[in-house]
């Protein structure tokens, strides 16, 4: 198993399955109609979709950037964290390149920022544009710019860090989890690395070098001597390779489940967007192409985030005009444990099995217990159409005895989205 | 729509089970089972925080002392009324609960304690308090108890380091840079909506499906096991708000939750005006509260697991305002209360005499306190979370 492209064979037939999980891992998961298309194309080419952002086929909306920006301005006027995540999720459901999305919430994960302590909205939803219009750049290009983003010097401190008085916040978190991870730097290069982004801070919302808090002396990072300002450093990080290795450890931590990928395919991972300029475009696209990534091992392996799992319940129901409001699914998705601009802390949500606690268990079974009486009230489900829910949920088991001795009471839809497969992707 | 309660009451499809001890539950298997085990060998802090700067002379009051009658001609307590702890100090009589437990051998007083150049701002002291530094260039965010937990005490990789009870959002105490923390308020956070099988294990194979299908499954029979609570009444609380929020920590330590630090907050202690009523009424609800938690754990025999700190963010004034009130202080006394805690006094009663700018000193630093209940307590090495080494105190029983 390698990098090498995924072609179908007789063991890893291009099937439903595959579809599904195409979809579910990347892009919040299909409609119906968007899985019959796929299946009776070449696997490359609905790769290829996916990644162009030509991939639904249901729930776009016309005009979708201009009602995304009045939804965002009205969100930033209220001040509301929960509608500018309501805004965010409406994105994730109706974008026609719900990739920039899934990518997008990637990077707000790795260089989680808490709008709390922010304390202004305005700078988180910039952030987030950052986000998104980075989200396929060169990681070099996320770095820089995240080395001058208000939200996250507000969030680490930089304003407190000045020629004298160093504080390590920012420049800890730029080498430990940003750029290179734990074991490629020492506490000497933190403490140099926190001189260097003296006189970084934030002025009237935008970035602001304040020359007179800047420590001008000599700097040792990562063996480099020079008179490195806030500027340099991320370019010194960028050249390591501890660097590749961190944003290859990023995409397999995004795209694969636990224990898919060996230690030597992820290096292999990271020489080759060394050799391709950092870019996260060539890393995605080499990874959503590959065999690894159709393997029987990648299927239904990880416990899917809330924002995937609300979204994609969403998305095969195909409940576009009678669904939940976005804000009460952006509440559901905080209760279920993922507050979007409020991530745990610094390391951002820790993921895997850690989404599954009590509270969120439940919550992920209140959740579909309303969606599931909402659906009932309008339609009935005949067997195919159960059959393809099956199959777009991750193809859970309804109980028998469900039906046999309290068919009135058990909804079979609850059950169908809250089963163990319907937990994963 | 079937009416879920009754449902749920009734129907064989949720049973009522009792609460069963997560390494007896039969879904737990193999390390897992070891793992639930020792995790039920793990010491617990529960912690409650008074929020707006308690009133600590009319708290732990210091009956024989003519100052204090002096300092508070309208507030001052009456040395009939006190509830006597010795011949110098007693309880505010409201403290009925918290005289038994100290009668019962399971509450200590830690008196004097603060900070060096104490900071009467609400917001800078509690945040002094939350990320034990009293400089705020290190009021990062991250407290004491989630540094605590930042590196891999946890014994099973899915549990929550940390639990907020109540509805206020997760205090920065409990937060980490990799520490995970969660808030939960009371009630409807564990309610199933509407009644739902479990997934039979049979049906999910593969290490991650029967892990998402015992967890799932784990979850309904709490949520089962919360209701069915709810409506027997098992453990006897009050009907306030602290209660509530301690029951819910309590449930959460029965049912095997697995996290070690719970965080509860009271609000409603910044006394400025006409404060005698509100503040008997707020030490009443924490004391009653405390000792309600305590005899749940007793009875429920998690009582050798089980420690609670309480704190405010500091003390008030010694002399009464004008207002009939107390405006913001500094030192206040400190309670830790459990099976194990070494009952009675710690330190003196601050001087009445010897002020600073007309505030109690402080004689013992917070974060011995820290120290000690990390290093005693929770087994966590107090240097690596509090930066340096502190004095400890005798807080557990020889």
């Amino acid at each position: 198993m390698s990098w090498e492209p995924y072609t179908p064979t007789s063991d890893q037939p291009w099937d439903s399955r595959r579809t599904v999980h195409l979809h579910r891992r990347t892009v919040f998961g299909a409609c119906w109609a968007e899985i019959e298309r796929d299946l009776e194309g070449d696997p490359q080419d609905a790769i290829t979709r996916v990644l162009q952002g030509k991939n639904r086929l249901g729930g776009l909306r016309p005009n979708f950037e201009s009602k995304s920006r009045l939804i965002c301005n009205t969100a930033l006027d209220t001040g509301s964290v929960d509608r500018l995540a309501a805004w965010w999720i409406f994105r994730c459901l109706h974008s026609p390149f719900p990739l920039e999305e899934r990518l997008t919430l990637m990077w707000h994960n790795h260089f989680a920022t808490g709008a709390d302590k922010v304390g202004n909205l305005r700078l988180m939803y910039r952030q987030n544009e950052v986000f998104r219009k980075h989200s396929q750049s060169q990681f070099g290009a996320l770095l820089t710019n995240m080395n001058e983003d208000p939200a996250l010097l507000v969030w680490l401190d930089a304003p407190l860090n000045k020629a004298g008085r160093p504080n390590e916040n920012l420049a800890r978190e730029i080498m430990e989890l940003f750029a290179l991870g734990i074991g490629h730097y020492t506490e000497q290069d933190i403490q140099e690395a926190a001189r260097a982004l003296t006189g970084s801070t934030v002025k009237q919302l935008k970035y602001h070098f304040n020359q007179s808090a800047h420590d001008k002396g000599e700097k040792e990072i990562l063996g480099e001597r020079g008179h490195w300002t806030p500027q340099d450093l991320p370019q010194i990080l960028l050249q390591r390779e501890a660097a590749s290795k961190r944003i290859a450890w990023r995409l397999v931590s995004e795209f694969f489940g636990e224990g898919v990928v060996s230690s030597e395919l992820r290096d292999e991972l990271a020489a080759g967007l060394r050799s391709n300029g950092l870019s996260i475009a060539w890393g995605v696209e080499t990874i959503l192409r590959s065999m690894l990534f159709f393997s029987d091992a990648n299927i239904q392996s990880r416990v899917c985030d809330p924002v995937s799992f609300v979204i994609s319940t969403i998305r095969s129901l195909e409940l576009w005009e009678n669904a939940p409001s976005t804000l009460a699914m952006a509440v559901w998705i905080k209760r279920m444990g993922q507050q979007l601009f409020q991530p745990p802390n610094v390391g951002g949500w820790s993921g895997g099995r850690a989404w599954l606690s009590t509270k969120s268990v439940i919550t992920r079974s209140n959740f579909a217990s309303v969606i599931s009486e909402h659906v009932n009230a309008q339609t009935t489900a005949p067997t195919d159409q159960i059959n393809s829910l099956r199959l777009l949920l991750g193809g859970g088991e309804v109980s028998t005895n469900a039906r046999d001795a309290n068919s009135e009471e058990i909804n079979w839809l609850h059950e169908l989205l809250a089963n163990p497969n319907a937990f994963l992707h | 729509m079937i009416n879920r309660r009754k449902l749920v009451q009734n129907s064989g499809i949720v049973s009522l089970a009792p609460f069963l001890p997560a390494f007896l539950h039969n879904s737990v298997q193999g390390d897992e089972k070891e793992n639930a085990a020792l995790r039920d060998e793990k010491k617990l802090l529960v912690v409650i925080q008074l929020t707006g700067g308690n009133d600590g002379l009319n708290t732990v009051i210091p009956y024989d002392n003519e100052l204090y009658q002096r300092h508070r001609p309208s507030l001052g307590i009456p040395a009939d009324r006190v509830l006597k702890i010795n011949s110098q100090i007693g309880f505010h009589p409201s403290m009925r609960a918290a005289a038994d437990l100290l009668e019962s051998g399971r509450l200590s007083i830690v008196q004097g304690v603060g900070y060096p150049n104490p900071n009467r701002s609400h917001f800078e002291s509690m945040a002094i308090w939350h990320h034990a530094h009293v400089d705020s260039r290190h009021h990062d965010g991250n407290g004491w108890l989630g540094r605590s937990f930042d590196y891999g005490t946890s014994v099973d990789g899915a549990t929550d380091a940390t639990v907020a009870v109540g509805d206020a959002q997760i205090p920065a105490a409990i937060r980490g840079r990799r520490a995970k923390a969660i808030a939960l308020a009371a009630l409807d956070d564990l309610k199933l909506m509407s009644a739902i099988n479990a997934p039979k294990q049979n049906d999910y194979q593969g290490a991650l499906a029967s892990f998402v299908a015992r967890t799932i499954q784990h979850s309904y029979q709490v949520s089962k096991d919360w209701e069915a609570e709810g409506t027997e009444g098992a453990a006897q609380y009050p009907a306030t708000k602290l209660a509530g929020d301690l029951r819910l920590a309590a449930q959460l330590i029965k049912s095997g939750a697995g996290s070690r630090v719970y965080y509860a907050s009271q609000p409603g202690y910044d006394t400025h005006a006409v404060q005698a009523r509100t503040h008997g009424d707020l030490l009443r609800e924490f004391s009653e509260a405390l000792k309600a938690f305590l005899d749940d754990m007793q009875d429920s025999g998690l009582d050798d697991r089980v420690l609670v700190l309480a704190f405010s963010e500091f003390g008030r004034r010694v002399t009464e305002n004008g207002s009939s009130g107390t405006d913001h202080g500094a030192a206040g006394p400190v309670f830790l209360a459990g099976k194990h805690i070494a009952a009675g006094c710690v330190g003196s009663h601050p001087s009445l005499v010897d002020l600073l700018d007309g505030d109690l000193k402080m004689s013992i630093d917070f974060r011995q306190i820290y120290a000690s209940l990390l290093e005693q307590w929770l087994g966590i090495e107090s240097k690596r979370v509090l930066s340096q080494v502190y004095t400890q105190l005798p807080i557990l029983k020889a």
